[in-house]
């Protein structure tokens, strides 16, 4: 089993985005699918989960429609806006180049060894 | 923002909120059910399940709050809990919490009682279609006050009718008052006009009862025939009955037949004079210059382009062959009057409420500044407690809140405590209205200036609201800065952050400042009502009673009144205590009298303005003016030639430096008559005020009062003691001589120079109080303040004093800080309060500027005012034995 990493809670949106851009999806789905592309390395608490689905729509980045889901309950799907595509793009890139300069920033070897 | 809007989202949000939590709800319980079954399809017990999928979910109800919050109900609840708390923290120190809601309730109060009565002046739109196409048409004399009179010629009428291209509409009307009584209703007087037949239709006010006046009703005649009147009139007169219609009245002396009753809800021209009886004008043989004018712009046309278009028409006007010389000097306003036609009311009191709206909101953001210390010094005492509350987990931004809440609050008490103030306040002022000349006796509704309608508590909460803010805005900031750690550390240690001892001081400054200039401004005022009132009149004022007579239902004829006035003259002369009395056309300071133009003899080329006063013998003996050649009339003079006394302005003017005693002069075009009348001069008196203090006294021709054909209705009564106890006895005299004279009114001079200066004395008056609430509010923000800043340095002084330090050396040090904010305060203050006065004077002209005096009084006030708030605690301060002092640590 992998070793779980706690995720800052800013990260948590660009999971969302993420897991909702391959499709439309509802709460648990969303969980699910989360746990899947990260290949069970991260740990969300899922309550938390809501907040920032309902601030997400607050934002425009996501829209949601009641639908019966395929364990046959009723409830709430998400997908992304146009505005959400955009953001998207743009929290990727930016973690993308955070990632990167952190990254190259570990491998300095200190000087003289 | 409205705030109906601002509620109507509130309410919204509350009530929707159980629909946004089920569904809330809804989706989470379908999360949980899908991980238990996740969980049973591996391997758990059903029960189990939902166990373990509740705990993995988390703090249910912690989600629901985040939820809420983003949603922002949230806001509103915690509004109310910071309200909730805030009344109890303020509850638990009455006495800071009386002295910060007084010092607002007197600072908004001020504020809702001018703009209450602003708003019923100025601010409402009259009740007819499209008032803001509405403009009155006025003239005036140059040299006379604005905005002057609306009194206009027949002729002027049609020239304007016809010649212009800006208007739709001319109407004629204007207003005048009455005296209204019928069989079954006592004499009352009440507003009422004369229109023309255009009126009420260009003006779109339809019939409730009957028809209107129209063109038809335009009469010849000396009395209407027909009446229209108000529908309030109908209703609290005649209790609606349709009976109305075809009812006979007596307006005046002339009995009129009711032909209808306007629209409910119209009330004329103007609110403070609501008018509810109309009459058709007459174009009778002399109509002369009485037909108030009002236009209806056409559509697109400004008012601008309409005054440039009179400007030129208006000279066609003036310069008709019939015209006298006072005509050609004429010259036209035009003024919107969508809001009301220019009133005795409103003239007096525009100025007045300028300025006084000025000083108002000067008072309060002093009274701003004052609370914002304050609720600095209370911070400071406080940090420990918001120390607490940060460690216990409270956010910076609900310390913010909370600090503000406590601050609405206050204001919002300080609002409702104000505006019980300004009620009477403004209740108050209108007396003092009620008491100026022009309006005396006039059916004026002053009501509609006092009552608060909504206009005024939408002001009032705004205003209170943004008094909230503004005092609480530094106080809530600097509450979540909060530093726990240290504030927990060095609890003792208060008022030490650099930052906010320097806003400490700055508020310190900002009050003296603000007290400067609302101090300076005030003495200002009553400098310059000190100047009017013992300026040299040209007659003594004091021990003088003026007695207005209505000779109007008499009958008496000029032979029948002069016989009865001098038998009355005669017999309130054994009255004792009386050393003369005297009757005249006019008294002094009553209003505008006659005036004409005079050439003396041998003078032809020269002519003089000059007001005239109808007056009979011992008139200046009465009046305390001296005489300076000639003498008094006499009895003997009733049957000989025309005789006049003249003033020393009119001696210089007509005369120069020839003696013009036995010398004629003659008058021509005198107000209200016709043709030319030559007097011989007997007698040159001293130099008098005529109408208008400010006014240097005018040339001035007093011809023989008993050679005329005519009545004259002032007597004056000189007393050797106060003439208030005379009043009586003359009255008991006036009615056994002059039987069927009633008297309108008896008032001292005194009371009559008074009810000239009506705006002068309500500014002098107003702003002395409100120099002198700056003064109180001072003293205490800047003991407050002061107070809070000494504590913050008691350590300090401790230091010193276990260091060797005096007493007198600490006393002297504080001084001199306080000393340095005050001059800093008057250094700003200063700049302010001069250009205060430089708007000050060109409002109000003559004001005495130049003087230094107003503002040194205020500079040396304030520098009093900042030591003794700084003695009291650096006496305390100074008390404190330096061993505790360092214990403190």
């Amino acid at each position: 089993m992998p070793e779980h990493a706690q995720i800052l809670p800013g990260n948590l949106d660009l999971l969302i985005l993420k897991a909702v851009s391959l499709g439309p999806l509802y709460g648990y789905g969303i969980l699910l699918r989360i746990e899947q592309i990260s290949h069970g390395a991260l740990l969300i608490e899922q309550g938390a989960l809501y907040p920032a689905l309902f601030r997400l729509v607050r934002q425009g980045l996501l829209k949601a429609h009641w639908d019966t889901s395929e364990n046959n309950r009723r409830t709430k799907f998400y997908e992304l806006t146009a505005a959400g595509r955009k953001r998207l793009r743009e929290e990727e890139d930016g973690w993308n180049r955070l990632v990167a300069a952190i990254a190259s920033a570990l491998k300095a070897q200190p000087e003289g060894t | 923002v409205n705030i109906f809007s601002l509620l109507r989202t509130v309410v919204s949000a509350l009530f929707h909120r159980s629909r946004i939590e089920n569904e809330m709800e809804e989706e989470m319980r379908a999360h949980i059910q899908d991980r238990a079954d996740a969980l049973e399809r591996s391997g758990l017990p059903r029960a189990e399940a939902e166990r373990r999928a509740r705990l993995e979910f988390g703090g249910y109800e912690k989600f629901k709050e985040e939820i809420r919050e983003a949603e922002g109900t949230h806001f509103f609840e915690t509004l109310i809990q910071d309200l909730r708390f805030g009344l109890r923290t303020l509850r638990k120190s009455p006495g800071f919490t009386a002295i910060a809601v007084l010092t607002l309730a007197l600072g908004i109060g001020a504020n809702t009682a001018i703009f209450t009565i602003a708003n019923g002046l100025m601010l409402h739109t009259l009740a007819v279609r499209d008032p803001g196409q509405l403009v009155e048409l006025l003239h005036h004399y140059p040299g006379e006050p604005e905005p002057g009179f609306n009194g206009f010629s027949w002729d002027a009428y049609q020239t304007i009718r016809d010649g212009n291209h800006v208007f739709s509409d001319l109407i004629v009307g204007s207003i005048k008052f009455f005296t209204v009584s019928a069989d079954e209703l006592k004499p009352q007087t009440v507003f009422g006009g004369d229109v023309g037949g255009t009126f009420f239709q260009a003006l779109g006010v339809p019939a409730a009862a009957g028809r209107l006046i129209g063109p038809e009703d335009v009469h010849t005649g000396d009395h209407a025939p027909v009446a229209v009147v108000s529908w309030s009139f109908w209703k609290s007169r005649f209790d609606l009955d349709p009976g109305i219609i075809g009812k006979n009245i007596v307006v005046g002396d002339a009995p009129v037949t009711i032909i209808g009753v306007t629209q409910r809800g119209f009330y004329g021209l103007s609110r403070e004079a609501q008018q509810d009886v109309w009459l058709p004008i007459s174009l009778g043989p002399s109509p002369g210059w009485g037909f108030g004018l009002l236009a209806r712009l056409k559509p697109g046309v400004s008012i601008e382009q309409a005054r440039a278009e009179m400007a030129v028409l208006f000279q066609t006007v003036v310069n008709a062959p019939e015209a006298g010389p006072f005509v050609k000097e004429m010259k036209l306003r035009i003024e919107p009057a969508g809001d009301g036609v220019v009133t005795p009311v409103r003239q007096m009191l525009s100025t007045p409420l300028t300025v006084l709206m000025a000083t108002v909101g000067l008072l309060l953001l002093l009274a701003c500044a004052n609370l914002a210390g304050l609720l600095l010094a209370r911070g400071a005492s406080r940090q420990h407690e918001m120390a607490v509350r940060v460690c216990l987990g409270a956010g910076r931004t609900r310390l913010l809140r909370q600090v503000l809440a406590e601050s609405l609050l206050l204001s919002l008490l300080g609002c409702a405590l104000g505006i019980f103030l300004a009620y009477f306040a403004a209740h108050a002022l209108i007396r003092v209205f009620a008491s100026g000349r022009f309006i005396l006796g006039a059916p004026v509704h002053f009501e509609a200036l006092t009552n608060p309608d909504a206009h005024v508590l939408l002001f009032t909460l705004a205003i209170a609201l943004l008094t909230g803010l503004l005092c609480g805005a530094a106080p809530a900031v600097s509450a979540s800065k909060t530093e726990p750690a240290s504030a927990l550390q060095q609890a003792s240690h208060i008022g030490a952050s650099k930052s906010r001892r320097l806003f400490g001081k700055g508020v310190v400054a900002s009050q003296v400042a603000l007290s400067l200039v609302l101090m300076s401004s005030a003495a200002l005022f009553v400098e310059y009502l000190w100047h009017l009132r013992n300026r040299n009149l040209g007659f003594v004022r004091s021990e003088l009673l003026l007695v207005t007579l209505d000779f109007g239902q008499s009958g008496y004829d000029a032979a029948q009144f002069s016989r009865l006035s001098q038998e009355l003259v005669t017999r309130l002369d054994a009255i004792p205590g009386v050393s003369s009395a005297t009757f005249s056309d006019m008294s002094p300071m009553l209003g505008p009298g006659a005036s004409s133009f005079a050439f003396a003899e041998g003078h032809p080329e020269k002519q003089t303005q000059a007001s005239i006063n109808y007056v009979a013998p011992d008139y200046f003996e009465t009046y305390g003016t001296p005489f300076l050649a000639g003498r008094d009339f006499s009895v003997r003079d009733q049957a000989g030639s025309s005789v006049a006394i003249i003033n020393e302005a009119a001696a210089r003017d007509c005369f120069g430096n020839e003696d013009p005693i036995g010398r004629h002069i003659t008058l021509s075009h005198i107000t209200m008559t016709k043709g030319e009348k030559t007097f011989e001069v007997v007698g040159v008196v001293g130099n008098a005020k005529y109408n208008d203090l400010q006014q240097p006294a005018p040339p001035t021709i007093y011809p023989y009062l008993f050679q005329q054909s005519f009545i004259g209705s002032q007597l004056a009564v000189r007393t050797r003691i106060d003439p208030g106890v005379i009043a009586s006895a003359v009255r008991q005299t006036e009615a056994a001589v002059l039987k069927a004279v009633p008297i309108v009114r008896i008032m001292t001079m005194t009371d009559q120079i008074d009810s000239s200066i009506v705006p002068q004395r309500l500014i002098a008056m107003l702003s002395a109080s409100f120099g002198a609430l700056a003064v109180l509010l001072a003293v205490i923000g800047l003991y407050g303040l002061l107070a809070y800043t000494v504590a913050g340095r008691t350590h300090e002084i401790g230091v010193r004093m276990a260091l060797g330090a005096a007493g007198t050396d600490v006393m002297r040090l504080v001084l001199r800080d306080t000393l340095w904010m005050v001059c800093a305060g008057l250094v700003f203050g200063a700049p302010l309060a001069l250009w205060g006065r430089r708007i000050a004077a060109s409002i109000i002209p003559d004001l005495p500027v130049g003087s230094p005096l107003p503002f040194l009084v205020a500079a040396v006030t304030m520098i009093a005012v900042g030591l003794i708030a700084a003695y009291l605690p650096t006496r305390r301060a100074m008390r404190v034995d330096p061993v505790v002092a360092l214990r403190h640590e």
